[in-house]
């Protein structure tokens, strides 16, 4: 039996879908859809296999506004594959003056349906809790009390599906309107059922018909109808489905009490605090300086494992299979870019676990209402603020994180704005170029030492920063042009969030992230491998001769590449620098120790500033002057160095259109402002 | 009409009102009905952002955030308590 679990967001139902399935489910994507779809098996401990489980996306209705209600409706109602054999309608018991009304549009579609009324302790407590039977009287289909997070009223729940029924037809009064009524019989005189007829005629008036998959017949008779009658259609349908709330809501002797929302009175204290206009902005603050604070202690030193664990392995191998190609491809090729995807898996579980349990206490919510008049002048919803400020720490996780966006041209705007936020791996690239080539002395310091480059370096964030917000706002108005998204947003009840959950979230995110990207970065990386490797001569150790990398294909190309990067301040090294790093921007730093000579255990960052610091010309001059580290700093600031970015923005927008056209701009912005920092600064004298 | 329309947008922090109809022919307006608001449901505004925008209403038993040009869409029949 295909069981379809359909309700309203922050009602448990994907808390219930899990304790259902256990950890036995699967993440896909709807075909053709960017909506995730997650199918599960009923867990062995309720009986296991005979149940499979489809967990449709949380929606407020079936009225297609956006693909999550198409994907909903569609699924259900078998318009591209069978439809499913019974449905799990989950309600939340504290919210039924807004929860019935998807119910009945789901029990519109003669399902046989099983209701969960989750939550109902709460509603208890608040002084609106119902009988299961009284509203099962009233549905027409089974009701089982279920507490999602306990597991209680599970066992009865799918004991229910024995002998599970569908809701009796139900016909509202308004269907037989003057306008109503012939318009819906020029649907259904065509075939259409008639739910079908009143989710096409709602759609039609949304002007959302291409995502019903309506056949030509269809879409002839919605042509017909006019978008004025569909309104018209529309406005009676919800509000006939209302009036019946309202009267199941009557019966079941909770009709008045409910508007006032007692379910939400602890959740008003908490917002008095958390959305208040100077507390709530303090909070904000603190909540994500303790996040970010909070990846960086907890995942570094974890990064760092993952380096340590990959660097042993690597000599493990180098001394049992002695020196030579195999061992180089395996230790530089395949160890280290199986490194390379690893690397990202604290970071990325740390942000989503931190994002999960955000989101599931109410609070993110909460944060997109108090950062929307910020966003909402960019052109984007207020949902999109998370991810961008998650790029500071990684931009792989932050670009996974757009899915919370649903208009798709936001999306990509979004996560074409992210990489030009300063994540973590140029940190060390700016403090590379400022320690080896700024306020090397006391005296050189306007302020002092420590202070100048602290500016220094938040300058560099800042102008990230203002440079991510402006391509934002160029894009939004050019090539993914686009009204700003309307906000829609229920905040919901403030709830303790369910560890577990967050983790099976975490466990699937990053499971997608290794089989999506982890395969493309590394097949980069034993490419970029090959090219800084071959051909292999022996220059011999030492000595004035080229290093092995300067004999490489990469480093003849960046020789012969010099021409190019010269405008912009930097020599052939830096070119090699900047060639290697593109597998990962730290990369420069242990690729430049690479050119300077140095072996690759004794990438001492101290001998590498002073190698930069005092390498000079023929002609005596120094090669890298203060303006050329800074054309170099605002090179990285710009530079879309990191072929896990572009391997993460071809998995989400499924093709290379996207990503290549990161990488194509990025590169070309970063060598334009290098170059205008570069000969500008020349030109003013300096340097 | 002599008073500009009363809209959700118009109302005070703590006061309510009934809303009449929604304007509008696009998904954002079949939205905001399917959300509830349909002829004769009472909002009430609770509280707005700290930069004046969005707004949080209490609807049908729970909390909807809007911003004004939104709100100002959802047409009231009458204010106060």
């Amino acid at each position: 039996m295909n069981i379809a679990v359909a309700g309203n967001p922050n009602v448990g139902k994907t808390s219930l879908f899990n304790v259902l399935t256990g950890s036995r489910h699967s993440v896909g994507n709807y075909p053709g859809m960017t909506v995730e779809r997650r199918d599960g098996v009923l867990a062995s401990r309720w009986g296991g296999a005979e149940r499979k489980f489809v967990d449709l996306p949380g929606t407020y209705s079936l009225s297609a506004v956006s693909e999550d209600e198409a994907v909903a409706f569609r699924c259900l109602r078998g318009i591209d594959a069978s439809p499913p054999d019974a449905v799990l309608l989950v309600l939340d018991g504290t919210n039924l003056a807004r929860n019935l009304y998807f119910a009945l549009q789901v029990l519109e579609l003669e399902l046989p349906t099983v209701v969960a009324l989750n939550m109902v302790d709460a509603a208890r407590d608040a002084g609106i809790g119902i009988d299961a039977s009284a509203l099962e009287d009233a549905l027409g289909v089974r009701v089982v009390e279920t507490n999602g997070r306990t597991g209680d009223g599970v066992e009865a729940l799918i004991k229910a599906f024995d002998d599970v029924r569908a809701a009796p037809a139900r016909e509202y009064v308004e269907e037989h309107e003057p306008e109503v009524r012939p318009a819906l019989a020029k649907l259904e005189d065509a075939g259409t059922s008639r739910a079908q007829a009143r989710w096409l005629l709602c759609c039609q008036a949304a002007d959302t018909v291409g995502l019903t998959g309506a056949t030509a017949d269809q879409r002839a008779a919605l042509a017909e109808v006019g978008r004025d009658t569909c309104w018209t259609v529309a406005r009676r349908l919800v509000s006939a489905r209302y009036r019946a709330v309202d009267s199941i809501l009557a019966t079941l002797g909770v009709g008045d009490r409910i508007h006032d929302a007692p379910a939400m009175k602890t959740s008003e204290r908490v917002d008095a605090v958390l959305t208040h206009p100077v507390l709530g902005l303090l909070g904000f603050v603190a909540t994500m300086a303790l996040v970010f604070v909070s990846i960086y202690w907890w995942a570094d030193p974890l990064v760092g494992l993952i380096e340590d664990g990959f660097g042993a392995l690597s000599e493990a191998i180098a001394s049992a299979l002695g020196p030579g190609l195999l061992t180089d491809l395996i230790t530089e090729g395949l160890i280290a870019g199986v490194g390379n995807v690893l690397v990202f898996v604290p970071q990325i579980a740390m942000l989503f676990l931190f994002l999960g349990l955000l989101e599931d206490s109410g609070y993110l919510a909460r944060a997109a209402f108090l950062l929307d008049k910020l966003m909402s002048n960019l052109g984007l919803h207020g949902r999109a603020f998370i991810p961008l400020l998650s790029g500071y720490a990684c931009a792989i996780p932050a670009i996974m994180g757009t899915r919370t966006i649903s208009s798709w041209k936001d999306r990509v705007v979004t996560m074409l704005m992210i990489p030009y936020m300063s994540c973590s791996a140029r940190l060390p690239i700016y403090a590379l170029v400022i320690g080896a080539l700024f306020v090397s002395t006391p005296e050189e310091a306007v302020i002092s030492p420590a202070v100048d480059r602290g500016l220094l370096l938040l300058s560099m964030y800042l102008l990230s920063t203002v440079s991510a917000l402006a391509v934002g706002y160029l894009y939004k108005r050019t090539i993914l042009a686009s009204p700003t998204p309307p906000l829609v947003l229920e905040l919901p009840p403030y709830r303790i969030p369910r560890i577990a959950n967050t983790l099976a979230v975490v466990w699937d995110k990053t499971l997608a992230f290794i089989k999506g990207a982890g395969t493309v970065i590394l097949a980069f990386t034993i490419v970029l491998w090959a090219f800084l490797s071959f051909p292999r001569e022996d220059t011999g150790a030492g000595g004035d001769g080229p290093t092995r990398i300067e004999a490489s294909y990469g480093g003849r190309v960046a020789k012969s590449l010099e021409p190019m990067v010269e405008p912009i301040g930097q020599d052939w090294r830096v070119g090699i620098g900047i060639l290697g790093s593109f597998a990962a921007r730290e990369v420069l730093v242990s690729t430049l120790g690479l050119a300077y000579g140095m072996e690759a255990d004794d990438d001492d960052p101290v001998q590498l500033r002073e190698a930069m610091r005092t390498d000079v010309d023929e002609a005596g001059k120094p090669v890298h002057t203060k303006l050329s580290g800074l054309a170099l700093m605002v090179f990285f600031v710009y530079a879309c160095q990191c072929m896990s970015t572009v391997a993460v923005v071809k998995r989400e927008t499924r093709g290379w259109k996207w990503p290549l056209f990161m990488l194509v701009s990025m590169t070309v912005i970063a060598y334009v402002a290098a170059l205008i920092v570069f000969q500008g600064g020349r030109l003013l004298g300096y340097g | 009409m002599l008073a500009a329309m009363l809209s959700a947008a118009t109302l005070q922090v703590g006061e309510s009102g009934v809303v009449k109809d929604v304007g509008g022919t696009d998904a954002t307006a079949l939205r905001l009905l399917e959300m509830g608001l349909v002829e004769g449901t009472v909002v009430t505004l609770l509280k707005r952002a700290p930069t004046g925008d969005p707004l949080q209403f209490r609807v049908r038993g729970f909390h909807l955030s809007l911003r004004s040009a939104e709100a100002g869409r959802i047409e009231l029949a009458g204010s106060g308590e």
